[in-house]
């Protein structure tokens, strides 16, 4: 008789606990909190070049330029998601004459949108002279970054020894983006 | 939003298929299905249609539901970044899923005799498995800033479901009082398949040459589908009425077969083992595949020289990198025939009875002494795309009266190392009834389980003469 209660309570406890299984409180919506914020850096122009290199039979090329058109900027994910971006060029030169480096933001309509320039310093010794410069796009700029569907390099020669077959050193310059996200559940 | 909580927690949780309070539990028919090889006790049955086996199971490893959404106050965020960190790749959810739609059996042979089973029926079955894509988690968390040089590996992406439909026949024999094998023949039908299980590849971001950083893409991707592709412009009814034609043998045919035996070593010993689901699909109606496949490396551009370099202006040059760089990561569509391979599934068995039913009177004529418990040791295996996953199960069985009967089973696998089930299965006049469960430690709190399982079904069962 003990043994069968034993049996029947045994049966009864298993039971319930398998029925009336509890559950300690969760929020399923707190998957709308859901925010990452990825920041991705990648390689933008690069520059290396002889001095010779602003030479043309003979001349000396004072500015090059040339553009290329982007729909990156302009694409859904960017403009929702990038809140931030920065441009980071480390230029090295050993050439007796300073550089200006001009970067021109275009719209689809060839509007300026956005326009930033820097200095790269003469080497008076022919030895490295290293400048960095940082653009940051943040608010107004962020929006005219997100406009962009044309950019515009200028690199102009500045005053300075003039140059010859002869003239040694090499300017070079290398670039990042980095690009600063936050992508939040908005499903 | 919460249903994409509740999709998020379904495909999270991992079905699995072990059925260890199910195996070796006589009584109850469907135990033919996981050993075709068992012992029978009955001399016929049917299965009451879609009633007859009720299996659902999920599971995941790593992190579980309660981890990510306990109302505990702390960021959703935090919480998120704990589980993406603290899992590895090899962790993983599955979920499995089957319906009997019909189901039965009955001895043949001589009259005398009837030592030979025959079973048959028709189920479907959802089955999935995915494993933990951490280093795409990792990427899209922090972005590539902080992982410079760090070898992203897009092998960490491996998913399989498939959804099927499965008739089958069986035949058991009962060789001599020691020994008994069986088959199961079957006929596959596939109404859904994804799968993306041999990717390869890295992405690494490194110092550059000529720039800061040189980004190297070297990528094997491919996602696989049947059965998903001819529905994309189609109305409610007709995928209905597509998926009931496809689930009653309509769909892609695949073959396969169970194999099993049962050895009673001694009065109180013995042993039994089968292999499950040696069978593949051939997939060949709306299928359609997706791949990314490429090498590439981006230094940024030369804009001032441009010409002088490439030969051409700087937007000729970018057009042409963009070219090429769609031409790697746009997938490809394709629409190449495909095999899958079923999971294919191994049950082993030690098992030792004991305590022999005390008769009230002296009873004469009854052969043999019934035992009234059971325990035993269980070996469950089944092949996965990354690696072989097992589990390892004690267990103690007994007939509590006539007709009712339990078994409760103490698992290690996967999942965790303290799964305990229970399983009872009682018999009213001529109708069956089980209902079985594990991970029941995790039941104080569900969300906080990494795997449950519940089976259970109906039958009306011919008895034997003797019993």
């Amino acid at each position: 008789m003990i043994k069968q209660l034993f049996t029947y309570t045994y049966i009864v406890i298993l039971i319930n606990s398998m029925c009336l299984s509890c559950s300690k409180p969760v929020d399923f919506d707190q998957v709308n909190d859901l925010e990452i914020t990825p920041v991705m850096e990648s390689s933008l122009v690069y520059l290396n070049q002889p001095a010779t290199s602003f030479l043309n039979d003979g001349n000396q090329i004072s500015t090059v330029q040339d553009y290329v058109q982007v729909q990156f900027f302009n694409s859904d994910f960017i403009v929702d998601n990038l809140v931030k971006a920065e441009f980071v060029f480390e230029t090295t030169n050993s050439i007796n004459s300073g550089f200006q480096v001009k970067v021109d933001f275009l719209d689809v309509n060839s509007q300026l949108q956005h326009s930033f320039s820097f200095l790269v310093e003469a080497s008076t010794n022919n030895l490295n002279t290293t400048s960095n410069f940082t653009e940051v796009f943040q608010d107004n700029t962020l929006l005219a970054l997100k406009n962009t569907s044309m950019l515009v390099f200028t690199l102009k020669m500045l005053s300075g020894t003039p140059v010859t077959q002869n003239t040694v050193g090499y300017v070079s310059l290398k670039s990042k983006g980095v690009f600063y996200f936050n992508i939040d559940a908005d499903l | 939003m919460r249903y994409l909580a509740i999709i998020f927690l379904v495909t999270g949780m991992s079905f699995a298929q072990n059925k260890q309070i199910l195996y070796g539990f006589s009584e109850i028919p469907q135990t033919l299905m996981l050993n075709p090889g068992g012992q029978i006790n009955n001399s016929g049955y049917f299965g009451l249609p879609f009633v007859s086996h009720i299996h659902a199971s999920a599971g995941i490893s790593g992190f579980t539901v309660y981890d990510l959404f306990a109302n505990n106050g702390v960021d959703f965020n935090i919480k998120l970044r704990d589980a993406i960190y603290n899992s590895k790749p090899r962790d993983f959810g599955s979920i499995n899923q089957q319906v009997e739609i019909l189901s039965g059996g009955f001895a043949i042979g001589n009259i005398f005799k009837k030592n030979e089973y025959i079973s048959f029926g028709l189920y479907q079955e959802l089955d999935g498995i995915w494993y933990f894509p951490k280093d795409y988690a990792i990427l899209a968390l922090e972005g590539n800033q902080n992982n410079i040089n760090k070898v992203f590996n897009a092998s960490h992406l491996k998913l399989s479901g498939e959804v099927i439909s499965v008739l089958h026949v069986g035949y058991n024999k009962k060789v001599n009082n020691q020994f008994s094998y069986g088959v199961r023949g079957k006929i596959y039908s596939n109404i859904l398949n994804v799968n993306s299980i041999k990717n390869r590849g890295t992405f690494v971001t490194e110092i550059g040459d000529n720039n800061i950083y040189n980004h190297i893409f070297n990528l094997d991707l491919e996602l696989r589908t049947s059965g998903i592709a001819g529905f994309e412009d189609s109305e409610a009814d007709d995928v209905y009425r597509e998926l009931k034609k496809r689930t009653l043998m309509g769909g892609d045919k695949g073959l396969g077969f169970d194999i099993g035996f049962s050895h009673q070593i001694s009065k109180q010993w013995y042993v039994d083992g089968s292999l499950l689901d040696i069978g593949f699909i051939n997939h060949s109606k709306d299928v359609e595949n997706y791949s990314i496949k490429g090498t590439y490396q981006f230094e940024g551009i030369n804009p001032f020289f441009s010409e002088l370099e490439t030969g051409q202006t700087a937007n000729d040059y970018w057009n042409k990198i963009q070219d090429e760089f769609s031409e790697v990561f746009e997938p490809d569509t394709t629409y190449t025939k495909f095999t899958t391979w079923r999971p294919i599934k191994l049950n082993a068995s030690l098992n030792y009875a004991f305590g022999e039913k005390k008769e009230k009177e002296c009873n004469c004529i009854k052969k043999e002494k019934e035992y009234q418990n059971r325990i035993g040791a269980q070996l469950y295996a089944i092949n996965r795309p990354r690696q072989p996953q097992a589990a390892l199960t004690l267990y103690y069985y007994r007939k509590l009266f006539k007709g009712l009967s339990m078994k409760t089973t103490y698992t290690a696998d996967s999942y965790s190392l303290n799964n305990i089930g229970f399983g009872l299965s009682a018999n009213l006049a001529n109708v069956n009834f089980y209902v079985m469960a594990d991970n029941l430690l995790q039941y104080k709190n569900i969300y906080d389980a990494q795997s449950v399982s519940l089976q259970l079904g109906f039958n009306y069962i011919f008895k034997k003469n003797e019993d």
